[in-house]
């Protein structure tokens, strides 16, 4: 109710008080805004919807005479419609690298909501010896370079025969998954009034069950942000996935690609839009969650 | 008073096994997971390990950490990381806080350009330097097209190969990612800020920029500690663009440390060598670190 009608008297106020000059000033501002932010995306989606012979011309065409689905379903077929250069090595192992990315995210958002879940919530309720240190030291664990703790990774993944699979990728991505789950939900959890668990303890109920039938479900906005928080980071990884596998995950198979056929842009730009869209539809859905948590998981 | 104070001791000393039970399996993992491998690492610097990584080989005390600082690779090395994270840091801050404050202000479209903030934060840092490496491309890419058509690049440019542009190029890159990071964080913080503060200036006369420097700022500070700080430890250790773009080239333009050591690593194997640099790159991460618990936990520091 105040929120609306603040929201309502500022806009109004700005409305009025704007001069001619500072609304040019200030769509200008947008205009190069929209520029900064779009311009390198609008490149790489035209770079993958035109011919390698269109993208021969300079300069680059910004705004195509005509477009074509081919890079597309080159990359998604394995066939390169009988124009493009090289192998199409890529097409065959495109959508089976990203079903791996998808498997590794689901299945680390799945381990960490629930291991970060409870403890998150033994941080926020029941603080025992050592919490504290706990805590801090998953705050520092966000500073531990990938790169300095890699090599035994390699070596005991190599004796597990686990190099090469998904689980490697499931096991070490919990370094930074967990502790960011850990700290966003441990804030979430803050915020919750204590009044939900006193209610339940007075009915008999269970500190376990408390925890499962009460919290979780009013908790669900703060577990929401967690698991695409924790899906987009790994789906983003790279480092990991390029020691650790064979170009199993999407990531290292793109910097392959890009080293391998230097000269075929449009097919790497179709699949680079493709393994882009994912994570920005995925954040951009629950842009409002995630947003908050983000701000809340790493500020004050 | 006695009574509940008792009960709630009790009670307090189940609680707090409860929730040690709880947080036990994050707990395990992490240690296994991080603690683990760091000391591991730590020993494999002190050892002159042999390239399979069979064993540690023979001790061979601080020598790998002799040769690394007596290294002008090493130091150049370092100034590239310098000279990379101070461009990153100070001109993701910026720009991230102007659009902070343009997407704050009322216009036709607002929420679909906060929509666009949000595109290259959820944008794989790979991707964004697979991205950037063909946008800065001598014949193919969009900025050298865009550049010459308005007549501020006389001819197209390799920026990549230059080792004068390849640097910047790369910084720009990796700002084009965390400006909007810096502007996500910074224009929640601004949303909070309430218009009674502003308004209340303005009646006493304050002019736009003082409404800025002194109001503004200040209600931002936690906020723009919180992003510079994250920003360091980003920049300290960023790899996936540099890896994508540049590989650390030309040359040794590019070559930041984490670069350098995946080649000592991966290149050359020399693991004893690679592991020395590795924890010299978290000891200086765990500085900035450190520096975050600092002001994270101030208050509450003060208080205990």
């Amino acid at each position: 109710m105040s929120v609306s009608r603040t929201g309502v008297s500022r806009s109004t106020r700005r409305g009025r008080r704007r001069s001619t000059g500072a609304t040019v000033a200030l769509y200008a501002g947008v205009l190069v805004f929209a520029i900064w932010v779009l311009l390198p995306v609008w490149y790489l989606v035209v770079s993958s919807l035109i011919s390698a012979a269109q993208l021969a011309v300079k300069p680059f065409p910004i705004i195509p005479g005509s477009i074509t689905l081919d890079n597309y379903l080159s990359v998604l077929t394995g066939s390169n419609g009988g124009k493009g250069i090289g192998s199409t090595d890529l097409g065959v192992r495109l959508l089976p690298a990203i079903g791996e990315s998808f498997l590794v995210s689901t299945c680390l958002v799945v381990i960490d909501l629930l291991l970060a879940g409870c403890a998150a919530y033994a941080l926020s309720r029941f603080p025992f010896r050592g919490a504290r240190a706990f805590e801090l030291s998953v705050i520092a664990t966000r500073v531990v370079p990938a790169i300095a703790i890699i090599g035994p990774f390699f070596v005991a993944f190599r004796i597990t025969g686990l190099l090469n699979t998904p689980w490697a990728l499931v096991i070490s991505y919990n370094v930074f998954t967990l502790p960011l789950a850990i700290m966003i939900l441990k804030n979430y959890f803050d915020q919750l009034p204590r009044e939900l668990e006193e209610a339940a303890t007075i009915d008999g109920a269970s500190r376990l069950r408390t925890l499962w039938s009460i919290i979780v479900p009013v908790a669900k906005p703060g577990l929401v942000a967690a698991g695409v928080l924790i899906f987009l980071e790994a789906w983003s990884e790279f480092f990991y996935s390029l020691v650790l596998t064979n170009q199993l995950t999407v990531t290292p198979l793109l910097a392959g690609f890009q080293s391998v056929q230097q000269f075929n842009w449009n097919a790497l730009a179709a699949a680079t839009v493709m393994s882009m869209i994912p994570p920005i539809v995925l954040v951009l859905f629950f842009q409002r969650h995630v947003v908050g948590a983000l701000t809340a998981g790493i500020g004050k | 008073m006695a009574a509940p104070s008792a009960r709630l001791g009790s009670l307090s000393g189940t609680n707090r096994a409860f929730g040690f039970r709880l947080a036990l399996p994050a707990m395990l993992i992490l240690l296994a997971l991080l603690a683990v491998p760091t000391v591991l690492t730590v020993l494999y610097s002190v050892h002159d390990v042999p390239p399979n990584g069979a064993g540690l080989g023979p001790f061979v005390g601080l020598k790998n950490y002799a040769v690394v600082f007596a290294s002008p690779v090493f130091w150049r090395s370092v100034q590239v990381t310098v000279t990379f994270s101070i461009g990153f840091v100070v001109l993701s801050t910026l720009i991230g806080l102007a659009m902070a404050m343009l997407l704050n202000q009322d216009f036709v479209g607002r929420g679909l350009a906060r929509a666009m903030l949000i595109i290259p934060w959820a944008t794989p840092w790979l991707v964004i330097g697979i991205l950037w490496k063909w946008f800065a491309d001598g014949s193919v890419g969009g900025l050298n097209a865009v550049l010459t058509q308005l007549h501020l690049l006389p001819a197209y440019q390799e920026f990549l190969s230059d080792p004068n542009w390849a640097l910047p190029i790369t910084i720009l890159a990796a700002v084009w990612r965390q400006a909007s990071f810096a502007g996500i964080l910074l224009l929640a913080g601004l949303q909070t800020l309430p218009d009674e503060l502003g308004e209340a200036a303005a009646i006493d006369g304050a002019s736009l920029w003082q409404r800025f420097t002194l109001i503004t700022i200040p209600w931002l500070r936690p906020v723009l500690i919180t992003v510079t700080v994250l920003n360091v430890i980003y920049a300290f250790l960023q790899f996936d663009i540099v890896f994508a773009m540049t590989q650390g080239g030309p040359g040794d333009a590019t070559q930041v440390i984490s670069i350098l050591i995946y080649r000592q690593l991966f290149g050359v194997t020399h693991i004893g060598l690679g592991s020395a640099l590795a924890v010299i790159l978290g000891v200086l991460a765990l500085v900035g670190g450190l520096l975050i618990v600092k002001l994270l936990y101030r208050p509450e520091a003060v208080a205990a």
